[in-house]
């Protein structure tokens, strides 16, 4: 587990994950989970898959799963540890081959583009690849139509400014978008409570909001943030958490271990 | 008496008809969280002799026809669900296999265990709304439905799916949603049970409803 605190931190291995949280108790205040495997350098793909499962052992949601994936063999292994979808970035600009490969092999609904996007020196964005150290070339609204006309599902888009920060969204990023795009955008990079996450919800050119810090660092947090945002009446899935405890017998055990 | 004491005390048990298709280990893992032992098989005669039957799957209606008759899970899976009266649960791709067929790939015939088809969504009832359709929507389930015991009307479930059935003229119990047109979101009649969402994607709603067919 990384926390993008402005530089890559680590904050513990999912064995730390898991003694600190009910993980399953967590994934009952999420629509989604997103599990990226942010290393430099080489990649353990076995590590990554055997943390997949894990995760996926408590997490009943769907899972999207991505980090160096760069052949169709390390898609299907994903997807076989428990991911629903594969989220792809650099590929997004030098791959083109693949991304076709891979949603003729699993649908473009199973394909999720992720784009780093960061304010330059002249106050314009741009976009970034491998892990965020290699600057694309080009305007960075002009590559976005390019990355929404790919065939993949749906668009994630990361402030690296915000990232880690817990200061807020980058609406601004939201203005790099085509018009009427016809794929879900999901918003990433800042959100630090409730109200960030609101921000997000409210501008209609967002149809989900991504946080790791929240659910990183506060214990009850994204399940209290989450209440807020249904009591502000944003529309989101409702589920009913203590009905399943009752059924199952858990409840007690389980409340016991998140606060 | 004693048979029942039995029963009510030894783990449920499942078996997982594996052909290849989608990601079981997603319904494993959910049916593990629900402590139910889970077997996985793609033996026609272990089939035959399962009481408790899930059928999963992803992709193309003709290509799991395919692979079913194929590895003669076909024939397994309708004698055991309509010769020996075992229940079986359908999800996804898995409900529309248990259907009459699809027009998927050009029209392929499926189990035939309820008289449903399966076809693409109508594109003009879509208008703007996209496909597949993809993500959390609100099921409203008959009220005496067995699947849905004890979970709210409207309640949301995972859904990833391009073709879809319809509860026209279909007797038995039906869940329905909404996307563009009524669809059948879920069925269930005798030993028969079907959802075309993802219970082991859709949160506690989703293992609720597991949990329902479990004990049936």
């Amino acid at each position: 587990m990384l926390s993008r605190n402005f530089r890559l931190q680590k904050v513990g291995d999912l064995s730390w994950l898991k003694n600190n949280y009910d993980f399953s108790h967590i994934s009952y205040s999420i629509d989604e989970l997103v599990v990226l495997d942010v290393s430099r350098g080489t990649r353990d793909l076995n590590m990554f898959t055997e943390a997949l499962r894990t995760l996926s052992q408590g997490c009943f949601v769907p899972i999207a799963a991505g980090g160096g994936v760069n052949s169709v063999e390390t898609a299907f292994k994903l997807l076989r540890s428990g991911a629903d979808k594969i989220i792809v970035n650099t590929p997004l600009y030098d791959d083109s081959n693949l991304l076709r490969s891979l949603s003729e092999e699993f649908g473009q609904q199973c394909v999720v583009g992720s784009v780093d996007v960061k304010m330059g020196p002249e106050n314009s964005y741009s976009c970034w690849s491998n892990c965020g150290q290699s600057e694309v070339t080009g305007n960075a609204a002009e590559l976005l139509k390019k990355i929404f006309d790919k065939p993949i599902g749906e668009v994630y888009i990361n402030s690296m400014d915000r990232d880690g920060t817990g200061q807020g969204l980058d609406l601004g990023l939201l203005d790099l978008l085509p018009q009427n795009v016809g794929k879900p955008v999901i918003l990433a990079g800042g959100v630090g409570n409730a109200d960030h996450l609101a921000d997000g919800f409210n501008d209609e050119r967002v149809d989900a909001v991504a946080t790791a810090n929240l659910f990183n660092f506060v214990g009850s947090g994204l399940r209290d943030a989450r209440q807020c945002l249904i009591s502000m009446g944003i529309v989101l899935p409702l589920w009913d958490i203590q009905k399943l405890e009752e059924r199952l017998g858990i409840g007690e055990s389980r409340d016991s271990n998140i606060d | 008496m004693e048979a029942e004491i039995y029963n009510s005390m030894s783990k449920r048990k499942v078996t997982i008809v594996d052909y290849g298709m989608g990601n079981i280990w997603s319904v494993i893992s959910a049916l593990n969280y629900l402590n139910v032992e889970v077997k996985v098989s793609d033996s026609p005669k272990e089939i035959l002799l399962s009481e408790t039957l899930l059928l999963p799957g992803v992709g193309s209606f003709r290509k799991a026809m395919d692979t079913l008759r194929r590895l003669n899970l076909d024939r397994a899976i309708i004698d055991s669900v309509q010769g020996k009266q075992h229940k079986i649960l359908g999800i996804c791709l898995g409900m529309q296999l248990l259907g009459s067929g699809s027009t998927e790939d050009g029209e392929t015939l499926g189990l035939n265990l309820f008289p449903a088809h399966v076809d693409k969504f109508s594109e003009e009832k879509l208008g703007t709304l996209k496909v597949p359709h993809t993500g959390f929507d609100q099921v409203e389930a008959d009220s005496d439905s067995k699947l849905f015991r004890g979970i709210k009307s409207n309640s949301d479930f995972y859904f990833v799916h391009s073709y879809r059935m319809l509860s026209d003229n279909l007797s038995g119990g039906k869940a329905e949603c909404d996307y563009g047109e009524r669809f059948l979101a879920a069925y269930e009649k005798d030993n028969v049970y079907a959802t075309q969402f993802h219970p082991e994607k859709s949160q506690t709603n989703g293992l609720i409803l597991l949990q329902n067919f479990m004990e049936i």
